[in-house]
């Protein structure tokens, strides 16, 4: 049969010949190996949540019989005086970290849209220090931010801000980045043979196609300004009292965990408990509800 | 997915939403991009400023002593650099390929529909703050590594020499775990993302010449998603490396060289938080100096990431997507 | 509900004083008395001194201070007793909020020095170095005690169920890495018929500075002279075999997760984790167990203490415990502000009294001052002056 199809002297038939011949050779082989190396990837991934169920567990179970109407209502009382709760670092936690993503959000992003488009040294540059930044000790961003801007103005909420953007900017930029050039250079190509400027191909092309990518990055780095302390312990100095105005010494939720899950009380440490159990299911409910605004956002572009 | 059009002129605007012009969106990015040079240059001088009068005091060869002991004017750094590095060794060995198989999975070999609630669930251990890592490591991890997985370790791989030490808890390898745990989801969530966006033709192209799943992942898409893969990988090592908090509490602070991955150790982070509320002077200074030592590993170990993929970069099938 | 060890009787301090004035005379004469009493009202035995007959009033008007608010920062062991005190005084003098934070008594000294907060909360009051640092031109500095607390020497036993008893050369030989094991014979010997197991012993101590730390290695210093020799200090440099855990609950965590290990903490993280500890030989050759009775005896021993002379460990008297201290409030005599003056010194005025802040202070596992020391007190921040000289603390 194939003799009476190909043409006598053709290498390329030849060589497709040959490949498949090959193939079908090996095929139990690589089929095996192929199992073998997905199934180490399965292994893998039930290795990955091992550890969650093991410390979310832990979490919930310290945790959850922190949370009662006091918890989400009360401030900070001290010990010995019943019905405390963690309402004043619940709003520091919400101020500090809202102000702090709309600046880094931003920011990052299109730093990370500059990166992705360029190609010069000045962004090879940039794109290392980010690198670099994302490994700088959080401690040491917490110095800063007091030397920065404590020392010149006073604690307060915006110096931790600051500090949580700092920690939060290389995060989005590199995973923005990173989502970025993931949109395909068919797609950009496809949109500038049509006309459009780049500030639109950004717009309608690249930012939507990425989104999914952008958000994880996002996700991630609000996750990880939701969780940091010591930027915080040497920023916002704390305060046992509500406090809503970011000028002034606020209470954050990072910070009563430090501080409580260091008292001798265990009332208070349970406290500390349930205000990292508020922290995990806060990240759980910003994951879900960015997965399904990207969803959302996915069907409106098509 | 976006409608075509006849191709419109780009000066009219009539019936269109404006866009910037491509000058001014350019001009805007690299300002964002210069307001982030400036920010990260503020960081540099600030602490070297700080950290200036230990280098003018005592020269440069004291971050190599191998004692941290200020009241006697020694301020060897050697133990923390060390410390540092096998510490975030251990996570990253074991965080890249778990990592990556775990984002493999997600991406290719769970149902779709389970998919969101797996990665959701991967994510979260990236919300646990560093604090409670701290707390778990020390009350529910170190019990069990010194009553069953470090003696395990320690006799069956006991004759390559590491190790040999004594075993009172906090160790190196407990925290390397604590640290991998911690730096999971972001390699995970970030790989899983870029092997998702591979271009269906390139996959289907390579199946369609036979190829098993696993070859296609080795010679299509993870050469495709490198680049990505380098940044998930970078951005998890960064973590690994800056980690402040939990690293502190389940390590042991011993401010001697480790001998052995069961004993106690202590990072460069560690050593700033423990004793920058209550140092002054010379030893306030070393510290920033030390933070600046960090610096510069985490400039090395960057360089060295970039290096190794640009040079395995040449080989394997796959054309790299977008860049 | 709350972790609290309700055995001790409220009021024993004003039990104590009342009974101490009948004996004023003679017992300000005698250095110590020799009479031993039963475990609740021990104070009366070596008597802190009597509290001022004026101190009412003075309470009084201390809850008048000018409204407004205050920070104040330092040391973590007192923050628990601060937080306490300052809300109980803001509940009856509503205009004025006091916002302190336990950064650690090295932060809290350094933000005094810039002139960050008005006050500031320290274990080991302000050596020469630091006073150095305050300017010239900001006048004296002041120091008072504030709260007296005691350090444990907790350990895990697997199986041992009697209390350890040690002493200051044995203590020494534990955390210096010399004695390596339970059943060394230093050990054994101070607990005939004990039966301790061979194992390794794990020191637990603190990673980070502490006046915890500092406390511990006084008593080790002024009990084993000879033998320790690694110094009094908030920072020491442990022998390689000592686990490092930043915090006292850090320390105390590491404990109870690590057996046969050893450490010292803060006494109120020794009771409120119900952890096992040692009873501890004190300078007349007692054992005496820690509890705010025992650390009360010892305090009373010695009233006289100044920021230049503030140790109290291993001091005489029979049921004395030696490893206590105090914790100290600092501020500047000359305060640039009348208002904010007035408040400083009226709060604190309030926070270290008896029928202030004082009286909380054994619900939350403190001690109370001894009177002679709340006394003294008073009369340091009579001396604070406001910006045209005026005096403060008014009655």
């Amino acid at each position: 049969m194939t003799a009476l199809l190909e043409s006598p002297a053709d290498p390329s038939v030849e060589r497709r010949r040959a490949v498949r011949e090959a193939a079908a050779s090996t095929l139990r082989r690589r089929k095996l190996g192929s199992q073998v190396a997905l199934g180490v990837c399965w292994l893998f991934l039930a290795i990955a949540v091992v550890p969650l169920i093991a410390v979310v567990y832990y979490v919930i179970l310290k945790g959850l019989p922190a949370w009662s109407v006091d918890f989400f209502t009360h401030s900070t009382t001290p010990e010995g005086v019943p019905g405390g709760g963690a309402w004043n670092a619940i709003v520091g936690t919400v101020v500090i970290t809202v102000i702090g993503t709309a600046v880094a959000v931003p920011v990052g992003l299109l730093c990370g849209l500059f990166l992705a488009e360029s190609q010069g040294r000045a962004a090879s540059a940039l794109r290392f220090t980010a690198d670099v930044m994302t490994g700088i000790p959080s401690i040491t961003v917490g110095i800063f931010g007091y030397i920065a801007i404590v020392r010149n103005y006073h604690y307060s909420g915006l110096a931790g801000s600051f500090a949580v953007g700092f920690i939060m900017l290389p995060v989005i930029i590199r995973a923005g980045e990173t989502a970025f050039r993931g949109v395909p250079r068919s797609l950009n190509e496809a949109a500038m043979a049509l006309g459009a400027r780049r500030a639109t191909i950004a717009r309608k092309v690249v930012v939507p196609t990425a989104l999914p990518g952008v958000i994880t990055g996002v996700l991630l780095a609000v996750a990880r300004g939701l969780g940091e302390t010591a930027p915080l312990l040497l920023t916002i100095f704390g305060n046992q009292y509500l406090e809503w105005n970011p000028t002034k010494p606020m209470a954050a939720l990072p910070t009563l965990i430090y501080s409580y899950s260091g008292q001798p009380y265990a009332d208070l440490v349970q406290i500390a408990w349930g205000a990292a159990l508020l922290l995990v299911v806060v990240v759980l409910v910003l994951s879900i509800g960015s997965r399904l605004l990207a969803a959302y956002l996915r069907k409106e572009h098509r | 997915m976006t409608t075509v059009e006849a191709p419109v002129p780009r000066q009219a605007g009539r019936g269109r939403r404006w866009s910037l012009p491509d000058k001014g969106y350019r001009g805007m990015l690299a300002v964002t991009a210069v307001v982030f040079g400036a920010l990260a240059v503020w960081f540099l001088v600030s602490v070297t400023i700080q950290a200036e009068p230990a280098f003018s005091t005592l020269g440069f060869g004291w971050i190599f002593g191998g004692t941290w002991n200020p009241s006697h004017g020694q301020y060897g750094l050697l133990p923390f650099i060390l410390g540092t590095l096998e510490s975030t060794a251990i996570a990253v060995v074991l965080a890249f390929p778990i990592g990556l198989g775990t984002a493999v999975a997600l991406a290719f070999l769970v149902p779709s529909r389970v998919r969101p609630i797996l990665s959701t669930t991967v994510e979260l251990l990236a919300a646990v703050p560093s604090v409670v890592y701290g707390l778990w490591g020390l009350i529910v991890l170190a019990p069990v590594f010194r009553s069953t997985v470090e003696p395990f370790l320690t006799s069956a791989l006991g004759w390559t020499g590491l190790f040999n030490g004594p075993d009172n808890g906090p160790s190196l390898l407990l925290a390397g775990v604590i640290l991998f745990i911690m730096i999971l989801p972001t390699m995970v969530a970030i790989s899983r993302d870029v092997l998702i966006v591979v271009p269906n033709e390139q996959v289907e192209g390579a199946r369609a010449l036979g190829a098993t799943r696993w070859q296609v992942l080795r010679k299509v898409v993870l050469p495709g998603a490198r680049t990505g893969i380098l940044g998930a990988f970078t951005l998890a090592t960064g973590r690994a490396l800056g980690e402040t908090v939990a690293v502190a509490m389940v390590i042991g602070n011993s401010p001697y060289i480790a001998h052995s991955l069961n004993s106690s150790a202590a990072t460069i982070p560690s050593l700033i938080v423990n004793n920058f509320g209550e140092s002054t002077g010379t030893e306030l200074s070393a510290l920033f100096g030390a933070g600046l030592v960090l610096l510069l590993i985490g400039i090395l170990v960057n360089s060295a990431a970039r290096w190794l993929v640009w040079s395995t970069g040449h080989e394997g099938a796959g054309v790299e997507v977008g860049r | 509900m709350y972790n609290r060890n309700v055995n001790h009787p409220k009021n024993s301090r004003r039990t104590a004083t009342v009974v101490a004035l009948g004996l004023a005379a003679a017992a300000l004469l005698s250095a110590c008395s020799s009479s031993s009493s039963t475990a609740t009202t021990t104070t009366t035995t070596s008597p802190g001194g009597t509290l001022s007959a004026s101190n009412a009033a003075f309470i009084a008007a201390d809850l008048k201070a000018p409204g407004g608010s205050l920070e104040a920062s330092g040391s973590t062991f007192v923050q628990p007793f601060f937080n306490a005190a300052f809300y109980k005084y803001t509940g009856l003098n509503q205009a004025l909020q006091i916002n302190y934070q336990g950064v650690g008594s090295g932060a809290g000294i350094t933000a005094f020095e810039n002139g960050s907060v008005p006050f500031a909360a320290s274990d080991v009051p302000m050596a020469a170095s630091d006073l150095a640092k305050v300017p010239a031109s900001s006048g004296p500095v002041i120091q008072i005690p504030d709260i007296l607390g005691g350090v444990a020497v907790a350990y895990n036993l697997p199986g041992v169920s009697a209390r350890i008893k040690l002493d200051g050369p044995t203590l020494a030989g534990i955390f210096d890495g010399t004695i390596k094991t339970w059943n060394a014979s230093q050990i054994t010997a101070l607990n005939p018929g004990v039966s301790l197991p061979s194992h390794t012993i794990t020191p637990e101590v603190r990673a980070d500075s502490s006046g915890t730390t500092y406390i511990f290695t006084d008593y080790l210093t002024s009990a084993s002279p000879t033998t320790w020799t690694l110094g009094a200090s908030k920072t020491i440099a442990w022998p390689a075999s000592a686990v490092q855990t930043p915090k006292n609950s850090g320390v105390a965590a590491s404990i109870l997760s690590s057996p046969y290990s050893i450490g010292y903490v803060e006494l109120s993280y020794a009771i409120q984790n119900k952890m096992s500890y040692a009873a501890v030989k004190n300078a007349a050759g007692n054992y005496v167990v820690p509890s705010l009775n025992t650390v009360a005896a010892d305090a009373d021993q010695k009233t006289s203490v100044s920021p230049t002379d503030f140790s109290i460990v291993n001091q005489p008297g029979a049921t004395s415990y030696p490893i206590s201290g105090y914790s100290w409030a600092i501020l500047l005599q000359k305060q640039t502000s009348a208002t904010t003056g007035a408040q400083v010194v009226k709060v604190l005025d309030w926070t270290t009294h008896t029928g202030g802040g004082q009286d909380l202070a054994t619900g939350l596992d403190y001690v109370a001052l001894p009177p002679a020391v709340q006394n003294q007190n008073r009369t340091q921040l009579l001396t604070v002056t406001g910006p045209t000289g005026q005096t403060l603390l008014t009655k």
